[in-house]
Order: C-alpha cells, then sequence, then structure tokens
C-alpha cells in the first residue's frame, strides 16, 4: 500500500484537480487556442474557466495572451514547456498508480 | 486515463467540425476527376498533356483548399466555436509522413498487382477501401451519421472490384464519387454546423 500512497501523493495538485486536467489535456494537443474553444469544449462557466486558468497560469503552466478579434477581445493561451513536461510526467505518474 | 487520452484527440476532430475537411478533400477529388478527364478528351499535343500544366494545376487546386478552407475558418468558425492553431507536429511531420508510407504502400500495390496481372480484385479497389477505412477511423468514428458515407464509399469499392477487368475510366468513377460523396458530407456539416451554432458578442 505504501509505494501506491507515495506514487498518489507524488502527482502534480495543480493537475489532479478534474476541471484543470481537462484543460491541460485539451492544451496539450494544440498550439495553442482561445477561451471560447475551451469553454465550449469543458462546458464550464467564465467565472470558473478564468480561476482554472489562472492558476495554471501561476504555476507557470499555461501563458495567457490577451489580443484583439477585430473590436472584440480575444484570450490566446498556450501550454507553456514547463506545462507540457509536467502533464507528461503526471499521466506517467497515474499510469505507474493504477 | 481512457477519457484524458480522448479528450487529447478532441482539438483533431474539431478540424471537420463544421465540415470544411470534408469539403476540402471532396474538392481535391473532383478536380483530380477533372484533371484527369482532361487528359482523357484532349488531344495528345494539347495543353493537358504537359507536365507543367499538371504542376500549376496541382498548385492552383490546393491553394484553393488552403485559403478557402482558412477563409471559413478566419471569417465563421473561430467566432462562433473558438481558434485553434494545431501544432506543426500534426499539420505537417505526422501527415507527411503518413502521405509518404501511403504512397510507398501503394505503389508496391501497384506494382505488385502489375507483376502477378492482378485482375480479380483491381487495385483502385483496395486504394479505395483503404481511403473508406480511414475515413471511418479519422471522421465516421466522431459523427455517427457519416458512417452512411463510409459504407457507401466501401460499396463503391466493391463495386470498381466487379467491373471487368481493365474498365475504361472505373477508377475515375470512383474518384468522383468519393469527391460528390465528400462534399455532400462536407455540405451537410457545414449547413448542421451554421444553424447550431452563433457567434457569441462579447469576449472570445
Amino acid at each position: 500500500m505504501k509505494p501506491l500512497v507515495q506514487s498518489l501523493n507524488e502527482l502534480d495538485r495543480v493537475i489532479h484537480e478534474p476541471g484543470r486536467l481537462i484543460l491541460v489535456a485539451l492544451l496539450s494537443g494544440v498550439e495553442r487556442t482561445d477561451f471560447l474553444y475551451l469553454q465550449r469544449e469543458t462546458e464550464m462557466n467564465k467565472g470558473t474557466l478564468s480561476s482554472h486558468l489562472a492558476r495554471l497560469e501561476e504555476a507557470g503552466y499555461v501563458e495567457i495572451e490577451k489580443t484583439f478579434r477585430g473590436k472584440i477581445p480575444q484570450t490566446l493561451l498556450r501550454l507553456t514547456p514547463k506545462g507540457r513536461k509536467a502533464f507528461e510526467q503526471y499521466r506517467r505518474g497515474i499510469k505507474s498508480a493504477l | 486515463m481512457d477519457q484524458v487520452s480522448s479528450l487529447l484527440n478532441r482539438p483533431k476532430s474539431y478540424y471537420n467540425v463544421d465540415g470544411v475537411g470534408e469539403l476540402g478533400i471532396g474538392f481535391m477529388c473532383l478536380g483530380f476527376t477533372f484533371m484527369s478527364w482532361m487528359q482523357l478528351r484532349a488531344p495528345e499535343h494539347s495543353l493537358w498533356h504537359k507536365p507543367y500544366t499538371v504542376v500549376v494545376f496541382i498548385l492552383a487546386m490546393s491553394g484553393v483548399i488552403k485559403y478557402g478552407s482558412e477563409a471559413i475558418k478566419k471569417r465563421i468558425t473561430y467566432p462562433r466555436t473558438g481558434f485553434v492553431e494545431y501544432r506543426k507536429r500534426d499539420t505537417v511531420w505526422i501527415p507527411l509522413t503518413v502521405g509518404a508510407v501511403v504512397a510507398a504502400a501503394i505503389a508496391v500495390l501497384l506494382a505488385v498487382a502489375r507483376r502477378a496481372q492482378w485482375e480479380q480484385v483491381p487495385p483502385g479497389s483496395l486504394i479505395g477501401l483503404l481511403f473508406a477505412g480511414s475515413y471511418a477511423y479519422g471522421v465516421a468514428r466522431t459523427v455517427q451519421w457519416k458512417w452512411i458515407v463510409a459504407i457507401a464509399m466501401t460499396i463503391a469499392s466493391l463495386w470498381m472490384a466487379l467491373l471487368p477487368p481493365k474498365a475504361v475510366g472505373a477508377f475515375l468513377i470512383n474518384i468522383t464519387l468519393y469527391g460528390v460523396l465528400l462534399l455532400l458530407s462536407g455540405g451537410i456539416s457545414f449547413v448542421l454546423y451554421l444553424r447550431r451554432t452563433q457567434a457569441p458578442t462579447e469576449e472570445a
């Protein structure tokens, strides 16, 4: 039981939260995307999505760029190399734990 | 973990959410039919038999597909359901590698078919089945009604195998059929997409 507990404890808590895990998984499949795409795919409301993205940005996993599409503000998001590495590590970790 | 893996593939299926992927391939199939038809019909020394005409035609067709798709994405899809930029690995390196492997496999198949005078199952049928299989895996898996298109493609490929050996234009008819099927399927997807989605007025 001890190795299982240890490997679960070693999982990245920032990514382990279900909402953020979905976001990181979606972002890992693209070069960059926008807030609208993530909102549509995850069906999260704006507030929840923003807070998860802020947490990921704080951890250095996501890069957020504010721009405009015509006159409409657009938020572009990209997984950083650190975020990509952390997600790969997380996948390996959860596979070995299960 | 399987669900996480399926999430990784969701952005890929998003490319055809508006049917643009199918419209592009359908247009390409009909373009090739048109070019082959012109080569069959045109006199021996006409422009259609010059290698540079083929190159110019393919470049023009690729340009229309590339810039046409980009225009639809930019003006319709991104404002409605969001912007996605794919990784170079997914848009350049993997398609190039897969394309090279498939082209090599087709070349080997044609060489074997010619050497063995393989007339029972024309290689065109096998290429068609490969095409139908790729469509089923890449598109029909994610949108259920598109299985009809995959089945129609399979029937068309099998029908070609039943034609008399070396039937004139059998492969051409099949490519035309694939083109029409894909244009129809892509067109239906596009109309459904326009009906079901609307651009938000606020922040994207």
